[in-house]
């Protein structure tokens, strides 16, 4: 059997939960063989691939991912300290280079001292800084430099997760709910 | 008097959280609870619910109606985080104590110790109360301007104005006043004042019990002046320019706030789980047959003999036993060592012998020493060695 081509790596990087993106050569070749790669994942793993326009990944039906959680944190704590500072956050996010000293005045003189303090991956710098590497690992950011680093167009993931919930709250809408952590 | 003792009061409150928490919420709404309202939650647990909510004076009576006493009002408040913000007129009066005890401090300062004792306890006692007062403010102020960021209810902008304007009006400028650290007359200052004042006394006053109440208070106010400035900072930075902050509404801030809310409690977008191999994980079987595969494929392997003369010589002591018996019963055991070796080997040496030797050991022998001392020489190819000459039987039997 003929595999496409980077077969491997399509299927290494997406089982260690890496983004994959459409910058990247290998990411064309998963396109041209989606539907091969659905099934693929599906009868092998029984893991769903997610494409979108700009990436993909793969979906796990275990929810209880904390890395997850902590970078959806991350992200909603940092949208509304950039938008509090009258900047606009999905521009940012699209187009900003963010040093990791910015993000740590953001979060140092942030309002939602209580979460931080709470969360063991955002409560000091070096905690951020593993978040920050993890999220570099999964492709969701892209380091720069040592300290700095711009966003991927993986973010959107949590974009749309806090679009989708801004609607059911709207709409009233009872969300399914976690055990707590 | 109570007369219950204090693990049943929290055990009562532990078994019937939802008729407090009940309670709770119709007071924080009407101001009290209603006779129907009082009767309606009790009900369905019976007459003797009733009775221990006044035992425990959880609640008191007002007229045929009831109110939750302060304690339990605002232990409820702090476990549900649900507070009532205070107008900062109720905050303000904490400037009035803390100035009045102030002033009595510094001229009782030559009087009576114990009075003076109790004052510097009691201005600690507002301090502590006024920055709890301040911290609860700003947590709802801020919760309270979420909302009108987050806008849930979709309200009109006309609208937003309206209540940002309100809040700033009678909460946030008022607050921001009492915390603002450069006027003069705000609590703030007043707070900063005291400090400076209790860091001298604490080290040049008199009195030794008096200098440790000055410390205290020191060490409390140098805390609560980095708590004040923190909450100080949220009013200027957040809750000051509301107004700036809800002209832009985004869809997916709303979001965000409310998933900030309680983020432990709504599932975030489901991503790959990091696998890590478990010992009874269905793939489990596999990767250790990979893991061991690896070893199947055996390359030759080559083994040279030494060159090197190598006389590995193993002591066989059940042999030397056996000829030991053999010759019983022995007259010069040492002796005997070196000849049985003799018999195999041209050249003895010491570490062959000592092996020997060991069969001296052997508790089925009897040893007798030479009355005359009679020492015996050995000669190994290292050593001359000069040994006692002990006469060997075999063990009786008892």
């Amino acid at each position: 059997m003929v595999y496409p081509a980077h077969h491997r790596q399509i299927v290494e990087e997406l089982m260690s939960g890496k983004f994959l993106l459409n910058n990247e050569e290998h990411f064309n070749s998963l396109k041209e063989n989606e539907s091969f790669y659905t099934e693929f994942f599906k009868v092998s793993f029984d893991l769903e691939l997610i494409m979108k326009p700009e990436f993909s990944y793969l979906l796990s039906k275990d929810t209880q991912e904390n890395f997850s959680r902590d970078v959806s944190i991350f992200i909603a704590i940092l949208s509304y300290e950039l938008d509090r500072d009258g900047r606009n956050f999905i521009e940012s996010f699209d187009f900003n280079e963010f040093t990791f000293e910015e993000i740590d005045n953001y979060f140092l003189n942030s309002s939602f001292v209580d979460l931080i303090e709470s969360n063991k991956t955002l409560r000091d710098n070096e905690s951020r800084r593993t978040l920050l590497n993890g999220m570099a690992r999964r492709n969701i950011i892209y380091k720069t430099f040592e300290d700095r680093f711009t966003f991927t167009q993986a973010y959107k993931v949590f974009i749309d997760f806090a679009k989708e919930l801004a609607l059911k709250r709207i709409k009233g809408e009872p969300e399914t709910q976690n055990t707590e952590k | 008097m109570i007369k219950a003792e204090p693990r049943t009061i929290l055990n009562f409150l532990n078994t019937y959280f939802d008729v407090v928490r009940d309670l709770f919420e119709y007071q924080q709404q009407d101001g009290l609870i209603t006779k129907e309202v009082f009767d309606m939650i009790c009900h369905k647990h019976g007459a003797q619910m009733k009775s221990r909510l006044r035992e425990y004076r959880v609640v008191r009576s007002i007229g045929s109606d009831f109110e939750m006493r302060d304690v339990y009002f605002k232990l409820m408040e702090f476990l549900l985080f649900e507070f009532k913000p205070l107008l900062p007129e109720t905050i303000e009066k904490y400037k009035g104590a803390i100035s009045e005890l102030f002033m009595k401090i510094r001229k009782s300062e030559h009087s009576d110790r114990d009075i003076l004792q109790e004052r510097i306890k009691n201005l600690s006692g507002q301090v502590r109360e006024f920055v709890d007062l301040v911290e609860r403010n700003a947590f709802r102020l801020l919760a309270e301007t979420r909302d009108l960021k987050s806008n849930i209810d979709r309200v009109q902008y006309r609208e937003k104005v309206h209540k940002a304007s309100f809040w700033i009006e009678y909460y946030i400028l008022p607050l921001n006043r009492i915390l603002d650290v450069n006027h003069s007359e705000s609590v703030t200052s007043k707070l900063v004042e005291v400090c400076e004042y209790a860091n001298r006394k604490r080290l040049d006053y008199s009195d030794e019990t008096t200098r440790s109440e000055y410390e205290k208070l020191y060490t409390q106010l140098i805390q609560t002046n980095q708590d004040l400035l923190k909450q100080s900072k949220i009013l200027t930075n957040e809750l000051i320019p509301l107004l700036e902050r809800i002209r832009t509404e985004s869809l997916i801030l709303t979001g965000f706030i409310e998933f900030l809310r309680n983020p432990y409690k709504v599932e975030t977008p489901p991503l790959l789980k990091g696998t890590r191999t478990m010992v009874y994980a269905k793939d489990m079987y596999f990767k250790v047959r990979e893991f061991f595969e690896q070893f199947q494929i055996e390359a030759p392997v080559i083994v040279e003999n030494s060159e090197a003369d190598f006389d590995r010589w193993i002591f066989d002591r059940t042999l030397f036993k056996e000829k030991l018996a053999a010759s019983m019963p022995v007259n010069d055991f040492f002796g005997w060592c070196f000849k049985a070796l003799k018999k195999d080997f041209d050249q003895i040496e010491t570490d062959k012998f000592f092996a020997v030797t060991g069969l001296l050991f052997d508790e089925e022998l009897q040893i007798d020493y030479s009355k005359k001392s009679e020492r015996v020489s050995i000669e190994t190819t290292t050593s001359l060695l000069n040994v006692p000459k002990l006469k060997i039987e075999p063990a009786i039997k008892l």
